[in-house]
């Protein structure tokens, strides 16, 4: 599965992919990437910080945005650049919502540079984890 | 503790480090990567790796872990990382910003190939929390 240039249009959104954020998960980013960031680990740590309990690493979150990037692009080698801000906090039983949509194309150069972010709903009130974040990827 | 500004434009000696297969796999879960191939943020693995190696340990620097907050990320890859390569992470620290209680961190670390080549150009931004 790969996503054809001449079936988008500028403003088109491209794909939208839900994950619930579980301490497992989190635990499985932090052994596989090596931040082992106690922030990201100990509940008493983030509380410390001033945060409800353990947060979600940003890259746990911005890597979640890259799978579902080149899952509907076509692969790992369709990501061309990426950018991220982390905005606001994730927490363990978040619901993150990862969506993007077409901010330019390039016809010769078969490339679209997609706007991309990360929302999260918590008892009716939603935060952007990552907001007007920007990555390029090569078409089919 | 307050970072020393002067260490501006510093670059630190490359790690080795190989993409192993089992790893892969395991960042791959964690950041529901489903198809085939090395995620494309596994590049943050030996940014890591590099970071904590030399970086984070830098008496110079004085750089505090635990007031450190990730505030910004980017990424360019020339092509994605294979499974068994091995590449070195060479950090530079690109910039170090702001006053007063809230200081920002800029690291460029170049990903390059046994050939030499850059396969991964990697920016972190840290947001420094520092007292008084």
């Amino acid at each position: 599965m790969s996503a054809r240039l001449e079936d988008l249009a500028v403003g088109d959104e491209v794909f939208e992919v839900s994950r619930v954020v579980t301490r497992e998960d989190v635990k499985a980013y932090a052994d596989a990437s090596g931040d082992q960031n106690p922030l990201h680990l100990d509940d008493e740590v983030a509380r410390a910080a001033g945060f409800p309990g353990i947060v979600a690493h940003g890259m746990y979150t911005m890597g979640t945005l890259a799978s579902a990037i080149v899952s509907w692009a076509g692969g790992v080698g369709s990501l061309v650049r990426m950018k991220a801000q982390f905005r606001a906090p994730v927490f363990m039983g978040d619901t993150i919502v990862c969506g993007g949509s077409v901010r330019s194309l390039d016809a010769q150069a078969r490339t679209a540079v997609l706007d991309v972010w990360v929302r999260v709903e918590r008892e009716g009130v939603v935060g952007w984890p990552i907001r007007r974040s920007e990555a390029e990827v090569r078409l089919a | 503790m307050a970072l020393n500004e002067a260490l501006h434009g510093k670059t630190y000696p490359a790690v080795p480090f190989v993409v192993e297969a089992e790893r892969v796999r395991a960042f791959a879960g964690a950041v529901a990567h489903a198809g085939a191939g090395v995620p494309p943020t596994f590049a943050t693995v030996p940014e890591i790796a590099a970071g904590l190696a030399n970086v984070i340990g830098d008496p110079e620097l004085g750089l505090d872990l635990s007031a450190v907050l990730h505030g910004e990320q980017e990424y360019e890859w020339v092509r994605p990382l294979r499974v068994g390569e091995a590449v070195e992470a060479e950090a530079t620290i690109e910039s170090i910003r702001g006053r007063g209680s809230m200081r920002f961190l800029t690291l460029r670390t170049f990903l390059r190939d046994e050939a030499g080549l850059t396969v991964v150009v990697a920016r972190s931004t840290l947001i420094v929390r520092e007292d008084g």
